[in-house]
């Protein structure tokens, strides 16, 4: 493969998976507890956008901003019913994870439930891809990577401009200390919860625009999303971001490698070129969480 | 005589996932470690029984030896990185590693058969049974398998390396600070837990007759967790208890759908649907579950 094609996939790949991963870094870090159903909730929001693209006709940017706020409202009642009594009444974040693990298979299977578990492509037409220095693009690639630079400037600017963001961050320091400036936290929490879920909502229709929707698509993206996050080192949206285009970079660089060499040693015997066979693509995000996990549990960039 | 062979077969699921339950219990209810990763357990202790069984022809006893040996290895493996991993991290690392073990079991086809798994294994002395009998017999050696484990993991709990095992549940710095060797005592904890959930493998091979990477797709590990949790954690009946309510659920309703104008694919969602609740409601207002567990009091509370 060429190398442009490698870095034009990863940028492709990197800003699907780093829209998801701000989600449940944010989470991780104000409520303390990795949210296993993150990944469902986007897919949600990729069965409504479709829904309303298709059923309904709305025009499909449209139907995505529309279905992130549904989800965003979604994340938030979720939030209200269960989690909002564990917090209160003080329960161990072990058994938030186990409560948010419930909601991943009871969603996951109401999707199954209500769209069936039939694959679904969103009816985008297909245009000839582009090509930039030997690397093919299509058009709905390079809005995928706009619209994920994008959102990450708004995201930042939102984080840091803003005095929503500034009590956002406080929380995430100091819960007490930020009470004690009143700053309510349950409402931060709130508006945490709907931005999560809405760019998670972004991140996850893109996934399914580019490949297909399907609903076990949870699954396959939450460890992706869990690497990225972790790489990245919990609580930190930049790290994310970083972390999503090393994985990116890994996936696609690992299966273009040739590993002949190292049984060649040298000429001294001939094999032709070995690669890593592709039904162990999704096994590369998992190979490097565990490595990670074993390496460095911080991540690699450090929390402000 | 369908309705016969149907509860034979029920009860011997119920054994089969009331070991995988009791050996999952062990980590989660006695020694604290989050495992979402017990699926692997079972998936490498069919495999390596089937394979054993197949492919060299050993004795079936040997197979079953040689199931619990190597998942008991791999629960030495899993334990090494909780020595410096937080529990959820430990926990999305076990997700990672399950999903590992079925990828490799998925595309390593020259020793697994791919994802057309293995076939025609062997049951330990059919032929001294008739085709009726047979399944009859073969409950009966399920049942006391789930016996013998359920008395040497009792007499284990009792044991104490058991109340060392508690103690790290409860306070792990406090078992430090007296000495204990909290590494070790977790490693052989989930050994001993490996090698529940290995002979649970072994025995669901040789009944299915039939296993492939299907059989072992990460939902399965959800169903062990709903049974440890609707039943109780910390008590090893708890578990028994759990997988006999969620085995009878899951099986059921699977009998009842076929009366029932819903699709096999909606039924089996919505089977899912009604466990994931179960998990969230049983954690939100019942969390110690169906059995409490009995803590041992050394000394009476009014001491004079």
């Amino acid at each position: 493969m060429e190398f442009s094609q490698i870095v034009v996939n990863s940028l492709i790949r990197g800003s699907e998976l780093s829209l998801l991963a701000i989600g449940l870094t944010m989470v991780f870090d104000i409520l303390k507890f990795s949210n296993f159903a993150h990944a469902d909730y986007a897919v949600l929001g990729a069965f409504l956008a479709y829904s309303f693209n298709q059923t309904f006709g709305i025009n499909l940017l449209i139907s995505i901003i529309l279905a992130a706020l549904f989800t965003g409202l979604f994340g938030i009642g979720i939030d209200r019913i269960l989690f909002k009594r564990l917090r209160i009444i003080g329960v161990k974040p072990v058994s938030l994870m186990i409560v948010s693990m419930g909601i991943e298979i009871g969603l996951r299977n109401m999707l199954r439930l209500i769209w069936t578990s039939e694959i679904k492509t969103y009816s985008i037409a297909i245009r000839k891809p582009l090509e930039i220095l030997g690397a093919r693009i299509t058009p709905l690639q390079i809005k995928i990577i706009l619209v994920g630079f994008l959102s990450m400037i708004a995201f930042h600017i939102l984080l840091h401009k803003t005095k929503f963001g500034k009590s956002l961050r406080a929380i995430s320091d100091n819960r007490m200390l930020a009470s004690a400036c009143a700053i309510d936290s349950e409402k931060m929490i709130t508006w945490m919860w709907f931005l999560a879920c809405a760019y998670g909502v972004i991140g996850g229709t893109m996934i399914a625009m580019e490949h297909v929707l399907y609903p076990r698509l949870g699954f396959d993206i939450l460890i992706p999303v869990f690497c990225v996050t972790i790489l990245g080192g919990i609580g930190n949206p930049y790290g994310a971001m970083l972390g999503a285009l090393i994985l990116a970079f890994a996936e696609n660089i690992v299966l273009a490698l040739d590993l002949s060499w190292l049984i060649n040693l040298g000429g001294f015997f001939n094999v032709n070129s070995i690669q890593i066979s592709t039904g162990y693509k999704p096994a590369i995000s998992f190979v490097m969480l565990i490595l990670i996990l074993l390496w460095k549990p911080t991540g690699i960039l450090r929390k402000k | 005589m369908t309705v016969i062979n149907f509860f034979i077969y029920l009860l011997t699921m119920v054994g089969i996932y009331g070991l995988l339950a009791m050996s999952l219990n062990f980590q989660v209810g006695f020694a604290g470690l989050i495992n979402f990763g017990q699926v692997a357990f079972f998936c490498i202790g069919a495999y390596t029984s089937s394979l054993l069984a197949t492919k060299i022809g050993i004795p079936l006893p040997f197979c079953f030896v040689g199931a619990m040996i190597l998942s008991g290895l791999f629960g030495y493996l899993m334990s090494i990185p909780t020595k410096s991993l937080k529990s959820d991290y430990w926990a999305i690392a076990t997700l990672a590693t399950a999903e590992v073990v079925r990828l490799i079991a998925l595309n390593e086809g020259w020793l697994t058969g791919g994802p057309f798994g293995v076939m025609t294994i062997p049951q330990p002395l059919q032929f001294l049974f008739s085709r009726d009998s047979y399944p009859f017999f073969y409950l009966i050696l399920v049942l006391i398998c789930v016996l013998l484990i359920y008395f040497a993991l009792s007499l284990l709990s009792d044991s104490p390396f058991g109340r060392d095992v508690k103690a790290i549940r409860d306070e792990e710095e406090l078992c430090l600070s007296l000495g204990k060797n909290t590494r070790q005592i977790k490693l052989q904890a989930m050994v001993v837990a490996g090698m529940v959930g290995g002979l649970a493998g072994a025995l669901f091979a040789h009944y299915i007759t039939f296993i492939s990477p299907e059989n072992f797709r990460p939902i399965e590990t959800f169903l062990m967790w709903a049974m440890i949790i609707v039943g109780g954690r910390g008590n090893h009946a708890g578990a028994i208890l759990g997988a006999v309510i969620i085995q009878l659920f899951n099986v059921s309703t699977r009998f009842i759908g076929t009366y029932v104008p819903l699709s096999p694919d909606s039924m089996a969602s919505l089977r899912m649907l009604i466990i994931g609740l179960l998990i969230i409601i049983f954690v939100s207002y019942r969390p110690e579950g169906l059995i409490k567990e009995k803590k041992k009091v050394y000394y009476p509370k009014s001491r004079p």
